[in-house]
């Protein structure tokens, strides 16, 4: 395996047990918990064969004792991520989790998923929980962020501070949709999009066609993020 | 799904191996295999590196909303359209 491989699984799998922006490290390991739930919640898999996801109630198969909001909020990420909604995400947001632990409870179970499935496909077994760190969550919110494409603020390349992280400038990022969808927590933008860029490719390669980066060419490589796309029924 | 006629090199076994590795479990083994005999022991690492990485960044992009680009947006308008992608998305709630 490339060495920038493994040492960028490994720190985005370490930061998980670290206290984040607005969910202790405990928390975020139970978010982490419920990820790996999700994949065998009976409730799950009765709305992902639903026409609706809505017309079928229930109980999750929960692992853990967070809050419930977060838990359907977990469960519709990982089992059914192609019908999620702007209303769907309103009424999770109208029940108490405020928008700014969702997207961080969005990137815990982004890194989950990105792990685990790496693991599951490479035949390892998955990865014992990192060591939890004990403090308090920072609770900064970046002062310019507005909500200005999809449903969730987020924190657009020229409207940065002084006081933000350089979660753009740092990577070459040039700033698209898809980067400014966590940023509105920019520390777990920065932890998803590290590890990312070193399992896919990061923005100055991607359309350098005359090198290939990976063991895999920039063809075969957009070819599986396709089918992965379409399997999972994404929109974007 | 279907397969074939992409010239993209060892496309049959990739593709086979992103299906197994998210949906198919009983056939993962083989699948991996499969690409590590075609393509060598790296890349069926990276494949599986690039299959993991858009199995999580799906759920960023659809758990965020966030629409497409609007250069991208222009660029697929008509397809889009042709398809029905753009009515899917308006019905979504």
């Amino acid at each position: 395996m490339r060495p920038e491989l493994a040492h960028a699984l490994d720190t985005a799998w370490q930061a998980l047990g670290r206290p984040g922006v607005w969910w202790t490290g405990s928390e975020r390991l139970h978010i982490l918990s419920e990820t790996r739930a999700a994949r065998r919640c009976a409730l799950c898999r009765q709305r992902k064969t639903a026409l609706s996801p809505h017309s079928v109630a229930g109980r999750h198969d929960a692992a853990t004792g967070l809050r419930s909001d977060a838990i359907e909020a977990i469960h519709r990420i990982v089992s059914d991520p192609g019908r999620l909604s702007e209303g769907w995400y309103r009424r999770t947001i109208q029940s108490g989790l405020s928008d700014g632990a969702y997207v961080e409870l969005l990137a815990v179970v982004a890194i989950t998923t990105a792990v685990d499935t790496f693991d599951r496909a490479c035949g390892a077994p998955l990865r014992a929980a990192p060591a939890t760190v004990s403090g308090e969550p920072t609770r900064r919110r970046p002062a310019r962020a507005q909500t200005r494409q999809g449903w969730i603020p987020n924190l657009a390349p020229e409207y940065l501070t002084a006081h933000d992280p350089p979660l753009y400038s740092a990577a070459g990022r040039i700033g698209g949709n898809v980067h400014r969808a966590l940023s509105l927590v920019p520390e777990a933008m920065m932890q998803f999009w590290d590890m990312f860029e070193t399992m896919y490719l990061p923005q100055h390669a991607m359309r350098d066609f005359g090198r290939e980066y990976r063991a895999i060419a920039h063809a075969q490589i957009e070819m599986l993020a396709a089918r992965v796309a379409v399997l999972n029924q994404c929109v974007y | 799904m279907a397969t074939g006629g992409s010239g993209v090199a060892g496309e049959a076994e990739l593709l086979a191996f992103a299906d197994a590795a998210l949906y198919a479990g009983n056939s993962l083994a083989a699948a991996r295999r499969a690409v590590a005999a075609r393509l060598g022991d790296q890349a069926m690492i990276d494949a599986a590196a690039v299959i993991a990485g858009f199995d999580a960044i799906t759920r960023v992009a659809d758990g965020s909303g966030i629409p497409l680009e609007p250069p991208k947006a222009e660029a697929t308008a008509e397809w889009r359209a042709r398809l029905g992608i753009d009515d899917y998305w308006r019905r979504k709630v």
